[in-house]
């Protein structure tokens, strides 16, 4: 019999349909006055999904943009709920859809790896013990104690990378961001990626970039339209993938 | 869900610490603004009230006092919570964390700034000749009564606020006709009995009356106001929580 411990994700007859207002009632007037002519529209962005990801698999989610993968990557995290189904995971998840959530401006590096981190439910103990590997996975140096205003857009998003990267996760969920940084940079976060999946951890990737997919990951899931179209080994999806698109 | 805001508490540390500093931030007072200004508007009605409406209570002055200070706890709690989950509508589109951690540490924030206030209650009452006495110890247990009935109403007016919000402005309308409705100017006695017991369904009503039996009269509340006030808190808390569990699931989708 199969054991749900040995699996981090498990995504059961998933549905998820957005509303499409096309006037959105935001006040009560509107909402009294026009509740019958309400012209809403539901979109379903993904149907009837049903996947499992075992532990320690390093999983890549591929398809044509509008296609569901971010929305099934949001669904896992619990930023959204599905409509009709469930979806259980199993183990401290941390997501990597957007970085630098809860940056302040006016606060330095320094401190905002500490809100940043807290965000991702470390508490200050954990973060001091973590606090000089990640300044210097971001290579950031004296820049650190600046506020981060100051900083580059390249350097701001490395240190949102490093903060996210170094967060002790048993599930890793990355949308679209391995895209970091100049090209050392990417060298960097792509080796990080590579030691995680060594030490067990379950990762899953949103990306266009398929050849980093194809060294990174053993298994990829082709979404279509809302429909999981082709599941398997890494190189036969995307050559797959590929043919199809041309 | 104990178990979540423990692994959660340096977030809600550092959104504590925002709560209180980032309102009167950039100010040259800062934070002491939260305590000038229950204080300002009590020196505002301390020269009103008795010169033009000829009001005659004893201790007035301490009267308004024990009145204002927890209603300014209620109405900022309120405000502030109302608008939590709208205001942070950045993180919560972009990070899962416990969806609580917002209103509640509004809540927080709001009570430690009520228990820093109490000293100038109580520097009132000491020179003003009223004493302090061990009723005084009953003082952290109304707090938290307090502290739980503005969190259940915070958590129900945050969550519907991000689908109808207008919330705010009736809201807003509420609390000024409330304080009217609390006995914060006026004495309950004013009123006949037959009348009176509609003042003291405000749960309000019921706390004001204990800061004042614990700060100036030194007596225990009576024993059925304050059964009353746990189970309207209950109540609401409870009510609250759940309309908020329903409502978050869309928070990042309708915010």
């Amino acid at each position: 019999m199969e054991n749900k411990e040995d699996y981090s994700i498990i995504v059961e007859d998933v549905t998820k349909k957005f509303k499409v207002y096309y006037d959105k009632p935001n006040t009560l007037k509107e909402r009294l006055v026009f509740w019958k002519n309400n012209k809403t529209d539901t979109h379903t962005v993904l149907e009837d999904i049903n996947l499992k990801i075992k532990k320690g698999e390093t999983v890549a989610l591929i398809g044509t943009n509008g296609s569901g993968k971010s929305t099934l990557l949001k669904l896992m995290t619990k930023i959204i709920y599905p409509n009709v189904g469930k979806i259980t995971t199993n183990g401290k998840l941390t997501s990597l859809l957007e970085l630098g959530a809860g940056f302040h401006d006016d606060f330095t590096g320094r401190e905002n790896i500490y809100f940043n981190a807290s965000i991702f439910g470390l508490t200050s103990k954990e973060i001091d013990k973590k606090i000089d590997e990640i300044i210097e996975f971001s290579e950031l140096g004296d820049f650190i104690d600046s506020p981060i205003r100051t900083y580059s857009s390249g350097m701001y998003m490395r240190l949102a990378f490093s903060v996210a990267i170094n967060v002790d996760a048993d599930i890793l969920l990355i949308d679209e961001i391995l895209a970091v940084g100049d090209q050392h940079f990417q060298d960097k976060c792509f080796a990080k990626l590579r030691e995680l999946k060594e030490s067990d951890k379950t990762i899953v990737i949103v990306s266009h970039n398929h050849s980093s997919i194809r060294k990174l990951c053993n298994r990829a899931i082709w979404i279509q339209n809302g429909h999981v179209r082709l599941d398997g080994e890494t190189n036969k999806v995307i050559d797959k993938y590929l043919e199809e698109c041309k | 869900m104990i178990k979540d805001l423990y692994k959660y508490r340096e977030l809600l540390k550092s959104n504590v610490k925002k709560e209180i500093r980032g309102k009167y931030k950039g100010s040259f007072l800062g934070v002491l603004w939260s305590f000038f200004n229950p204080l300002l508007q009590v020196a505002v009605y301390a020269i009103v009230f008795p010169y033009i409406m000829r009001i005659k209570t004893d201790n007035y002055l301490q009267y308004l006092i024990v009145g204002i200070i927890p209603w300014t706890f209620f109405t900022t709690v309120i405000n502030q919570g109302m608008i939590t989950v709208r205001m942070n509508a950045g993180i919560i589109k972009k990070v899962y964390f416990p969806r609580e951690i917002l209103p509640i540490s509004v809540a927080l924030s709001g009570l430690i700034n009520f228990f820093i206030s109490c000293i100038i209650i109580l520097l009132f009452c000491v020179f003003g000749g009223l004493g302090i006495s061990w009723h005084l110890l009953l003082l952290p247990f109304i707090a938290i009564i307090q502290f739980f009935l503005t969190l259940g109403l915070v958590f129900a007016l945050s969550a519907i606020n991000i689908y109808i919000k207008d919330t705010e402005y009736i809201v807003q309308f509420i609390i000024n006709m409330l304080f009217y409705g609390t006995p914060i100017l006026y004495t309950a006695t004013l009123f006949p009995t037959t009348v009176r017991w509609i003042l003291y369904l405000n749960p309000l009503t019921e706390l004001v009356d204990f800061y004042r039996d614990i700060f100036m009269y030194h007596q225990m509340p009576q024993l059925h106001h304050f059964i009353y006030l746990v189970v309207v808190t209950g109540f609401v808390y409870v009510i609250g929580r759940l309309i908020f569990k329903k409502l978050e699931k869309g928070f990042a989708e309708e915010v």
